[in-house]
């Protein structure tokens, strides 16, 4: 496929945030692409960098003390190096994001209808009434009953699961391609979270966008996802289709993942299996993989030397590690 | 009636939550306050209008009386009816007050918003700039000021406590400003591209005025006190002119002939304050709404 058909093409990317003890990169040397109408998948523990790694695709960083090498190339615009009022010309229109907390995701004082239609007058020059009537649309489009009522009111008086719904509304206001999702489902219970997904999923299919969903939880981009991609300490481990990655994963840090979350098909009282250890410190990351002082696979070659993503087997498909799991077919967690 | 039934039923249904708390009443003794506050401002706007006497006529035939129907506070030494000085005093230290606050509040609250929302070096310069007045004790830089700056002129003590304040509400407004500046909907105004001038005026001046108006009210009391001090001290506004602290100040020599003349003043901006504070922390209480109910 060529580059003009990919909706996102980030190169070589990296984040480093000057600290008073030194350089943390939180995310380094990150490649991937996206095509159009595509959801992919970030998963990693917390502090694995896929929070700044999405933060710096949308080209949201603090204004100082750190710095972004490498290329993101999002529907032909470069984000790494635009300034600010740049991006201000695709945030909103060409991307978009919503956030893990829908409790302070919206203005407290403003109502709900009126955070939906800021960008509907600003951002796309509508009048008041067509934004009106555009907003209300959009609440009914993420599934609010009465949204000519819901319009008015204040984010205090929704639940948060109809706050997570008005968030995602706010961000479809501007019709964008792309659809950051940093963990959308954590701050809200378990039903209310396949709504969202559900939702989420539908919405990407009716508007022809594409979703990056950032998560934690393996369980939601099992099957929502098309691609997946495994980082550990800031780094890409292990990236590929959904259904390669979780059958045939190669990564031990991917294994572990895997049987880190619950299966239904385990008897009862399974106990979960955890990582050993923590994650790693950034500011002193081991030489080689950055996973060898968990890994109960690692050779001095791991400790020494870290690897690079090298292809696997199937098309699209790529692990860095040393000593990777046998190939087998298994059947799909 | 019923239809509006209906639409509870259907709110509760879709997982609105009905908001008791929200609806909580501020307290009959609030409203006192608000009243009390409310007439001294209205007796020191219409205090030329009201059926006063002169606050400066001196009457030789009524020197020195206790409180009766002709003077309803008395009278002072000179034959001055203490009640109309008192109101024509309260002129003073609310013109004081509300235009010190006005300069320290049209400085201060936009620097420090500014200040939290761009952080970096714009606000390290600022910020100790600011630390460094506030080092500075506010009421000994006043006096120091105010005795150089001659002739005293209502306009000079306004323009020098309104100046000092400056950094009291760069301060307070910075930090509350903080707290909203890193809330997700900041950031998320912002990916909706929003200008930075549209989230400072619709997203983070609308979060901090809760905490900027019960502010206001603290600082209204403390101005008020402040130019009771520097009357006291001889370095507000000129005599005959009355105000509540120089009132206060005069009536020391005479507190054994006539003690009329240290209370009233004195109740009438204690009083004042009272009900500004108690406001302003009823206020606060009120607006506080914990994150959880956000």
């Amino acid at each position: 496929m060529s580059i003009e058909q990919k909706l996102l093409v980030v190169k070589d990317l990296a984040t480093t945030f000057h600290t008073p003890s030194g350089p943390l990169p939180a995310v380094g040397g990150v490649s991937f692409d996206l095509n159009q109408n595509e959801t992919l998948g970030i998963v990693g523990e917390s502090g694995s960098g896929k929070t700044v790694l999405s933060r710096t695709v949308m080209g949201l960083q603090p204004r100082a003390n750190v710095d972004v090498s490498g290329s993101v190339l999002l529907n032909g615009f470069e984000v790494v190096g635009a300034s600010e009022k740049e991006k201000r010309s695709i945030w909103g229109l060409e991307v978009a994001m919503i956030f893990q907390d829908p409790m302070t995701s919206l203005n407290p004082v403003m109502r709900i209808g009126k955070q939906i239609d800021e960008i509907l007058r600003v951002r796309l020059g509508m009048d008041r009434q067509a934004a009106k009537a555009r907003a209300i649309e959009l609440l009914d489009l993420v599934g609010i009953s009465s949204p000519e009522q819901r319009y008015s009111v204040f984010p205090g008086e929704l639940s948060g699961g109809m706050r997570q719904r008005v968030v995602i509304a706010t961000a479809l206001a501007g019709s964008p391609k792309l659809l950051m999702a940093d963990e959308p489902t954590t701050g809200l219970d378990v039903t209310i979270q396949a709504q969202i997904l559900n939702l989420l999923e539908e919405l990407k299919e009716r508007l022809q966008m594409s979703v990056v969903l950032v998560t934690h939880d393996l369980g939601v981009v099992a099957t929502r996802t098309s691609r997946i991609i495994v980082m550990y300490a800031g780094r890409i481990v292990e990236m590929g289709s959904t259904r390669d990655v979780f059958a045939n994963h190669r990564m031990p840090y991917t294994r572990a993942l895997l049987e880190g979350s619950p299966k239904v098909s385990n008897p009862s009282h399974t106990r979960l299996l955890a990582i050993p250890g923590r994650p790693p410190n950034l500011l002193n990351l081991p030489k080689g993989c950055s996973f060898a002082p968990r890994c109960s696979f690692a050779t001095d070659r791991c400790r020494e030397e870290r690897p690079e993503l090298e292809a696997a087997s199937a098309p699209g498909h790529a692990f860095a590690c040393w000593n990777p799991l046998p190939v087998k077919d298994r059947v799909p967690a | 009636m019923s239809s509006s039934i209906e639409v509870n039923e259907m709110v509760e249904e879709a997982g609105v939550h009905d908001r008791p708390e929200r609806k909580k009443k501020l307290g009959l003794l609030f409203w006192i306050c608000v009243g009390w506050i409310t007439l001294n401002f209205l007796a020191a706007i219409l205090a030329n209008v009201l059926p006063l006497q002169s606050p400066i006529f001196q009457d030789y035939s009524a020197v020195n009386v206790g409180p009766s129907l002709h003077h309803l506070l008395g009278t002072d030494d000179l034959g001055r009816d203490i009640f109309s000085r008192v109101v024509y005093g309260s002129r003073v230290s609310i013109e004081v007050s509300l235009g010190a606050m006005l300069i320290g509040f049209g400085a201060g609250a936009p620097l420090g918003m500014l200040a939290a929302y761009r952080r970096g070096k714009f606000d390290a310069i600022l910020s100790s700039v600011m630390y460094v007045f506030l080092a500075f004790p506010a009421i000994i830089a006043t006096i120091a000021v105010l005795s150089f700056w001659t002739p005293r002129s209502l306009f000079k003590i306004i323009v020098v406590i309104g100046i000092a304040s400056i950094p009291l509400v760069y301060r307070v407004i910075r930090s509350a400003a903080m707290t909203v500046a890193t809330k997700d909907y900041v950031v998320a105004a912002k990916v909706q591209g929003a200008t930075d001038r549209r989230i400072l005026m619709k997203e983070l001046l609308p979060n901090v005025a809760p905490i900027g108006v019960s502010f206001l009210l603290v600082g209204i009391a403390t101005v008020v006190t402040l130019e009771g001090a520097l009357a006291f001290l001889g370095l507000s506004v000129n005599a005959p002119t009355p105000s509540w602290g120089n009132m206060i100040n005069e009536s020391l020599s005479r507190l054994q002939l006539n003690p009329w003349l240290a209370v009233f003043p004195s109740l009438a901006m204690c009083l004042f304050l009272l009900c500004l504070n108690f406001i302003g922390d009823r206020l606060r209480a009120h607006f506080d709404v914990s994150e959880g109910k956000l």
